[in-house]
């Protein structure tokens, strides 16, 4: 590795140092070895470049560049806030301003009894059984297949563990509001680095709704957020996640989700900010007749990278999954989609399908799409395809000829384009939302 | 109401409408024959304003303005509507969504305020069931899935619902079963008025028994070489198109 590539991963790991000793208050003296050992395993690897397989297309110069600083707090009201989900949503929120607890934005419900829904930190010291139960239980590919697998960002956030969100979700319990998760950045005194982590826990049989948002407020920053989400056998879970970072941020994102026999997970994931944004969303299906869907929606505009990860595990006989991830790229954006599914051997009458479609609607738009499906098993249905393709002119002459403006007519047939994965979300008043952040986004 | 003078329009290879001159006054219904390729769908598509048509000749006067000059929806908010030949399947948009911002989009041009939600669906109501068109049809995607004939009434649904000035049929006509030729000949017909004008492109006589116009043209080769009354229409059914190519040919 080239010296000064090394450098420039010490800025991100000369914090550790200085913040040690507030890092190992939190927790005890195993969790503080595991936030050692993640600085190491991160130190070993330093920044990626594009050599590194996993981060081909990933070209951030500013991730280099810039000098990071610690987060420090930041001041965030609610009225900061972009309009949006939180009004629409009569959601239970719990939210984060860089990486702290932001209790002044937390709209707290009656919770059935139970649940738990509250900081990380206050988790570890609460909950300590629990939390160390799960906690980066499912944040792993360790002995996972795959010759590439890259995890360098998640011991970077597992190194400087500290707070984050926590929700606990017991046994056969339905919550029948959704649960807003929320992390809102400020980094309008200068480009900091921020590590949010998120455990979600939903036990055996039990029902939640979870929309995790990821919101920019204010100037350059590096954030490296991590969610764990197990899902127990029998349980329903719908995952919604929204980035949302200002335009000069960069966002590196671990999601990863364990999931049990018969069980259900939904997830959605909606990219929309960001210089550079990068998710790796993991789904490690572990029990027998579970069902998975993969749905995500992605935009690039101006100079915006948008790199999407997606890698299913399949272990065992008898599950199903549905991809369907939707881009679309504008003026000089560029896209990245690389979906990978691995059906063990074991993993007989495996049905999977995974889709990837994308709009390009400028000549210099660009788009790295990579199906990887890698079968052990003999027994199996598994279909990928890709698409690249265009604003219709047909369709566009058609709508304008109803008397629908030209610049109306395309922003709506580019939404009639994402639809598919927008109203696939059954939380209510999501679908709305992000219908008005995509127009948003597409009118800017 | 229309003045189409001496228009010349192709591709960019190719010539296709040769000077076409027509005049089209408030209540007239005009028809428009004439054998496969002789440039009628082409005529409707560049009244409409489709791009991909080159007019490097001519004129066409809308209601005083220069139609040539105006956007395609803005020609929709000046009242001219086109009932696609081929009706164009937009999967993902709601007709009803559809509609209603086309209808808003036009009101919006004509400086009046928009229509709400609810209002507009009790609007539309009424001329769904004047089409007797499925309901289910309505919350379906723009064409999406629609059986032939299911495409050609939501085309006059939607001009129902437009209610344009003008409106230019290509070939409604085709693809219809006897019932719903019927239907949509008095949607038609309800829509005339003697505000409103129509340009109904047919090859067949059968529709203009149910909308009967009060011109015929023939167009052949670019150029309308024969103009009559309803009775051209009976005549052509008769003996064809052969005749009037001679006619045109020996410069008749
Ligand atoms: N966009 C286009 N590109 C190339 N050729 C075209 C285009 N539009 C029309 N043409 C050609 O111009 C000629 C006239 O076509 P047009 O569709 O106007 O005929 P029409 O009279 O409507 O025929 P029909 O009765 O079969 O519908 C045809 O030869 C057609 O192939
Ligand atoms: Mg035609």
């Amino acid at each position: 590795m080239p010296v000064d590539t090394l450098d420039r991963s010490r800025v991100l790991s000369s914090h550790f140092g200085p913040l040690e000793s507030l890092l190992a208050a939190t927790g005890d003296a195993n969790l503080h070895a595991w936030r050692r050992a993640n600085l190491e395993r991160f130190n070993a690897l330093g920044l990626p470049t594009t050599k590194d397989e996993e981060f081909k297309y990933f070209v951030a110069p500013r991730l280099n560049e810039v000098k990071w600083q610690l987060a420090h707090g930041a001041n965030v009201y609610r009225s900061h806030l972009p309009k949006g989900l939180i009004s629409k949503l009569e959601t239970t929120t719990l939210a984060l301003v860089n990486g702290q607890i932001a209790p002044e934005l937390d709209v707290l419900a009656n919770l059935p009894k139970g649940v738990i829904l509250c900081g990380l930190e206050e988790a570890i010291t609460n909950h300590p059984e629990l939390v160390n139960q799960y906690l980066g239980k499912s944040a792993t590919l360790d002995g996972r297949l795959g010759s590439t697998n890259d995890e360098r960002f998640t011991y970077l956030n597992s190194a400087y563990l500290a707070d984050g969100l926590f929700l606990f979700v017991p046994k056969s319990v339905t919550l029948d509001i959704p649960v807003q998760l929320l992390s809102v950045i400020d980094a309008h005194q200068g480009p900091i680095a921020v590590y949010p982590r998120i455990l979600i826990v939903a036990e055996e049989n039990s029902e939640v709704q979870i929309v995790e948002r990821h919101v920019g407020i204010n100037g350059e920053y590096l954030n490296v957020p991590v969610t764990e989400l197990f899902v127990g056998q029998g349980a329903r879970v719908e995952y919604t996640r929204i980035q949302t970072e200002t335009p000069e941020a960069i966002h590196i994102a671990g999601v990863y989700a364990s999931q049990h026999g018969q069980s259900v997970l939904e997830t959605h994931t909606a990219s929309f900010g960001a210089s550079a944004s990068r998710l790796d969303l993991n789904i490690d299906v572990l029990g027998e007749y579970a069902e998975t869907w993969m749905n995500g929606c992605y935009v690039a505009r101006g100079e915006q990278l948008v790199d999407c990860h997606t890698r299913l595990d399949h272990r065992v006989p008898n599950c199903q999954s549905f991809e369907v991830y939707k881009g679309v790229i504008d003026d000089h954006g560029t896209g990245v989609f690389n979906g990978k599914i691995f059906v063990y051997e074991d993993a007989q009458k495996t049905d999977a399908k995974q889709t990837n479609q994308v709009i390009l609607l400028s000549p210099t738009a660009t788009i790295n799409t990579k199906p990887q499906l890698e079968i052990f098993a003999d027994d199996v249905k598994c279909t990928h395809g890709a698409t690249v393709g265009k604003i219709r002119d047909d369709a566009l002459f058609y709508m304008q000829s109803r008397g629908i403006p030209e610049n109306e007519a395309r922003d709506l047939l580019i939404y009639a384009f994402a639809a598919e994965v927008i109203e696939a979300i059954d939380t209510p008043g999501v679908t709305e939302a992000l219908e008005e952040m995509l127009f948003e986004k597409l009118s800017k | 109401m229309l003045t189409i003078r001496n228009l010349e329009a192709g591709t960019a290879d190719k010539p296709i409408l040769k000077g076409v001159s027509l005049t089209v006054n408030k209540g007239e219904v005009h028809a428009i024959m004439g054998p496969n390729g002789s440039g009628k769908s082409t005529l409707a598509s560049v009244l409409a304003g489709k791009p991909g048509y080159e007019v490097t000749g001519g004129t066409v006067e809308f209601e005083g303005k220069d139609l040539l000059d105006l956007d395609p929806e803005e020609r929709a908010g000046e009242g001219v509507f086109l009932a696609f030949q081929y009706p164009v399947e937009i999967p993902g948009v709601s007709n009803t969504y559809f509609l209603r911002s086309a209808y808003n989009a036009i009101r919006k041009y004509r400086g009046e305020s928009e229509m709400d939600a609810l209002k507009f669906m009790s609007y539309i109501k009424s001329k769904t069931k004047f089409l007797e068109l499925d309901n289910e049809l309505l919350s379906r995607s723009v064409n999406e899935g629609f059986s032939g004939g299911e495409k050609k009434r939501n085309e006059i649904f939607q001009m129902a619902v437009l209610e344009p000035k003008l409106a230019i049929l290509d070939e409604t006509d085709s693809g219809l079963d006897i019932d719903a030729l019927k239907l949509v000949s008095n949607g038609v017909n309800a829509l005339r008025s003697p505000e409103r004008a129509m340009l109904v492109i047919t090859h067949y006589q059968r529709l203009l028994n149910y909308i009967v116009p009060d011109f015929v043209h023939v167009l052949v080769d670019g150029r309308i070489v024969k103009s009559g009354g309803k009775e051209l229409a009976l005549e052509l059914e008769e003996k064809g198109y052969g005749w009037i190519e001679e006619q045109a040919k020996a410069g008749v």
